[in-house]
């Protein structure tokens, strides 16, 4: 886990941003997004910010974390520009009066942290990434890809331009305190004596329906229920960090980030390809 | 364990077995794959396709609900579609699992509870048309969408598998009807003949969503055809593919009917039969090449598209079995055609006011009444371009060998002027119509003789001011009608009386079906925004 935190910058390549359409960040930015800005934000951002904000972004004593999964107030490079400037009026927030490029620098790096992972996609061996989500990860046991593997988890055909990196690693390395709907885990013993376990897609005191660890769907009325055992915890394992190599996860992560329905064609590997 | 309920089940008798034999196995229900030999032969349980069989009959064989009970026939759960506006699509049940759409969504419910199983959403490029369902193959579940896609999804859980371009939305054209599954490929049409964009049938591969074959509905320079368009005029030809069509797998043809003819009320820049559109054609099912077509409105001057969808039925027809074809056409006929080579058999009106022609000819081409077209300062047309019946799907009844549809009494008013043509998706109807006010809208159901086209009974929905619901028809002689007055009614099929209602409270513009679930039969039609369904209400689960 602490590597993984630690080694975020590093992991965050920033290649071949400028230029794709796709990128409605960074464009009011003067000094653009570019894997060097963003660095030298950061670096910026470590040095004077975090007597309040966290370190690299994350919580602090006395600011809140730059990137999380809340909504923000600022969505914009000019907005954070001038939050960063003149300050937040009522609050601890103080002008900071930067020299403009140095602001503009931090912007950049705040807007990589927030960004999608398809966006900042992550350096390593594609293929090594593609070979360990259908082997040693066992990833397609559960996930889904263009079609391909298996039901109880959510479809990542589309993950890199739906969730951001540093929420991608944190679904494979921190808990859930409570599996998330529609994936709750279940399993249901029927009058009949049957038992079948998975993922409750959704239930109420009348009836359940669910997707059994055979990927099949079952669908139960209540009648035919004799007893219901949820399990506390998601069904995605969140020690990957311990179980796979630095590299081995780091590549994993190049692969993850480039699943994208929005840049299938620029992929340099074919998403459901066999190990 | 589906795969032992599949073997056809020739009786409900026969499918309550099977269900206490899955309830034993699992105590639930497994949603199984669609094969297409189910396809070809659907368990009685399961409605697969748009028309229930390939021949669109609309007939269920399910004999729970009878004209004894249908009396205590009961709401059983009814699903709001978030967002829906009017919902036309007629729902696809496999297995205990309903599917069932709306413009770039669908949603996958438990048959039995009504529960949300899964949703899929596209975000909407545009939002054009409506949707009217979808279609079933092996464990993908197929749409088409409002930017003209065809999209095939995990029937499991919604997950998008492929995605195929029908027509290029920027052109204009969208996709409105649900797609037809066939032997490891899938049919798509488009929509967009009143905008002069012309139109065409697809066929993709099931599983890779490549396209294998297109048929052209407006035949280009060189095809046969083409002469029937004066000079450059079949470029903006029309000629809409907007809804499901039916298939004859021994003859190996598809049979489609095809729009009207644009600009819709002004024929002057468009002289000639204008071919295909206000057709129905019979296309190689492997090629999409055309084997034959009839006409129904050669030069058509009132929007009347043949999109209705044609039942095929074998049945004698002058002493000799035949294969037949049998059409109700919004221009106020009814036809009876062999389907192997295209020839007509019979032609008569099914409504009473119909003043265009005065009738058909030995070959079924109309005769026309002149002065009837559109004018200037507008004329008087029975039926109006509204027609005499539309998209709403008719039904027969092998038992009483009667066709039964959806008819629409009325006249317009059409007017015409001149229009150019644009680019991108713009009007091009040289005007349009209005209802008339001295002969108000008024639907029917009636029952006609399957080879006669003589009236049988008629059932008046009793002020009716817009379309109506298609029908299904059921083994025990029952008939299930909707209407715009929101009540959806179930009719002696040999009488036309009416047996019960249900007040829905919303209009019914949509085609109703039957499944069955673990031995208890269901009906269901999506009124205004809801998916309503209905049961008995002390049905016997299975045991
Ligand atoms: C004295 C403490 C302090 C210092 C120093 C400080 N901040 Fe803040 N910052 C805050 C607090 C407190 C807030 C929350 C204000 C609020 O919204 O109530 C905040 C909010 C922000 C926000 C808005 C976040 C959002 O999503 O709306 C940005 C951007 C920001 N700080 C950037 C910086 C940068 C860059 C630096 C260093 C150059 C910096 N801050 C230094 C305390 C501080
Ligand atoms: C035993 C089944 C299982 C395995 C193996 C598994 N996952 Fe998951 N995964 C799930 C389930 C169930 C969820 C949804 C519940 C949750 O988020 O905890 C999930 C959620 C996720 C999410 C969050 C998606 C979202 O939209 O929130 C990501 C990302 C993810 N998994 C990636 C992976 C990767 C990468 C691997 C392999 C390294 C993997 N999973 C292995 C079952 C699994």
């Amino acid at each position: 886990m602490t590597w993984c935190r630690r080694g975020l910058g590093i992991l965050v390549s920033v290649v071949l941003l400028l230029g794709l359409p796709s990128l409605a960040w960074g464009a009011e930015n003067p000094l653009g997004s570019g894997a060097e800005v963003i660095a030298e934000g950061h670096a910026l951002f470590n040095k004077l910010c975090t007597v309040c904000h966290g370190v690299d972004g994350a919580p602090g004593d006395r600011g809140p974390a730059m990137a999380a999964q809340r909504r923000y107030l600022r969505q914009t490079d000019t907005e954070l520009f001038q939050a960063i400037q003149e300050g937040i009026p009522d609050s601890e927030m103080p002008p900071m009066g930067l020299p403009e490029d140095d602001a503009w620098r931090i912007v950049a790096w705040i807007r990589s942290l927030r960004a999608k992972a398809i966006d900042v996609p992550a350096d390593g061996d594609i293929q090594q990434g593609s070979n360990i989500f259908w082997g040693k990860g066992e990833c397609g046991r559960c996930h889904v890809i263009s079609g391909r593997g298996g039901l109880l988890g959510p479809d990542l055909t589309n993950l890199g331009a739906q969730m951001s990196l540093n929420r991608i690693q944190e679904a494979m390395t921190v808990e859930k305190p409570h599996p998330p709907l529609g994936y709750r885990p279940v399993t249901v013993t029927t009058k009949g004596g049957r038992t079948i376990s998975g993922v409750s897609k959704n239930e109420h005191n009348f009836s359940l329906q669910m997707i059994g660890d055979d990927d099949r769907l079952y669908l139960f009325s209540s009648e035919e229920i004799d007893k219901i055992v949820y399990g506390e915890k998601s069904l995605m394992p969140t020690d990957y960090d311990r179980r796979l190599s630095e590299s081995e996860f780091r590549d994993l992560l190049a692969f993850l980030s480039r699943l994208s329905l929005r840049r299938r064609e620029s992929s340099s590997v074919e998403p459901n390809q066999t190990p | 364990m589906i795969a032992e309920m599949s073997n056809r089940a020739a009786s409900i008798g026969r499918v309550l077995r099977c269900a206490v034999v899955a309830g034993l196995l699992a105590g639930g229900l497994s949603a199984g794959e669609v094969t297409y030999e189910q396809l070809l032969d659907p368990p009685p349980e399961n409605w697969l396709t748009y028309g229930r069989t390939y021949d669109s009959q609309r007939h269920s064989p399910l004999d729970q609900i009878t004209k004894e009970n249908v009396s205590q026939l009961a709401p059983a759960w009814i699903f709001p579609m978030p967002g829906a506006r009017r919902l036309e699509s007629v729902p696809i049940v496999v297995d205990g699992v309903m599917y069932v759409s709306q413009p770039n969504e669908i949603y996958a419910l438990d048959a039995r509870a009504g529960r949300q199983i899964w949703k899929w959403r596209r975000e909407p490029a545009r939002q054009r048309g409506n949707n009217r369902g979808v279609a079933v193959l092996g464990n993908l579940v197929y749409v088409s969408t409002p930017d003209a896609h065809l999209v095939a999804l995990d029937a499991r859980t919604g997950s998008m598998v492929w995605e195929s371009e029908i027509a290029s939305s920027e052109d204009g054209y969208w996709s409105p009807a649900a797609p037809f599954a066939i032997d490891g490929r899938i049919i798509a049409g488009n929509a967009a003949g009143d905008y002069g964009l012309n139109g065409w049938l697809d066929a993709f591969d099931a599983t890779t969503g490549e396209r294998l074959w297109r048929f052209y509905t407006i035949p280009r320079p060189g095809e046969p055809g083409n002469e029937t368009w004066a000079g450059d005029s079949w470029k903006t030809g029309g000629g809409a593919t907007w809804l499901s069509g039916s298939f004859d797998p021994e003859l190996n043809l598809l049979y489609w009917g095809i729009g009207n003819p644009a600009p819709d009320f002004d024929g002057e820049p468009r002289r000639g039969d204008n071919l295909y559109t206000e057709s129905v054609v019979a296309l190689d099912a492997d090629s999409g090449k055309l084997r034959w077509y009839f006409q129904f409105t050669p030069h058509d001057l009132h929007d009347w598209d043949s999109v209705e969808i044609p039942i095929l039925v074998d049945a004698p027809y002058k002493g000799r079995l035949r294969k037949l074809l049998v059409h109700a056409d919004r221009n106020g006929f009814y036809y009876v055609l062999d389907r192997e080579t295209g020839e007509f058999l019979e032609g008569v009106p099914f409504i009473d006011k119909l003043n265009w022609a005065s009738g058909l000819t030995e070959t079924g081409r109309p005769i026309r009444v002149p002065g009837v077209e559109p004018t200037l300062q507008g004329n008087f047309v029975c039926p109006s371009t509204s027609g005499a019946t539309n998209w709403m799907s008719p039904a027969y009844n092998p038992a009483t060998n009667w066709f039964y549809l959806a008819v629409k009494e009325g006249c317009g008013v059409s007017y015409k002027s001149k229009q150019e043509f644009r680019p991108g998706g713009f009007s091009y109807a040289a005007t349009g119509y209005i209802e008339s006010p001295r002969f108000p809208w008024q639907m029917f159901v009636r029952a006609l003789d399957l080879t006669t086209g003589e009236r049988k009974w008629e059932y008046r929905q009793v002020n009716s001011r817009h379309y109506g619901a298609g029908l299904v028809s059921t083994a025990t002689g029952l008939i299930f009608a909707g209407d715009d007055q929101g009540f959806f009614t179930a009719l002696d099929a040999v009488t036309g009386d009416p047996l019960w209602h249900f007040n829905t409270g919303t209009r019914i513009s949509a085609s109703p079906i039957s499944y069955a679930v673990k031995g208890r039969q269901y009906l269901a039609v999506c009124s205004g925004v809801n998916v309503v369904t209905f049961a008995l209400p002390a049905g016997p689960e299975a045991d």
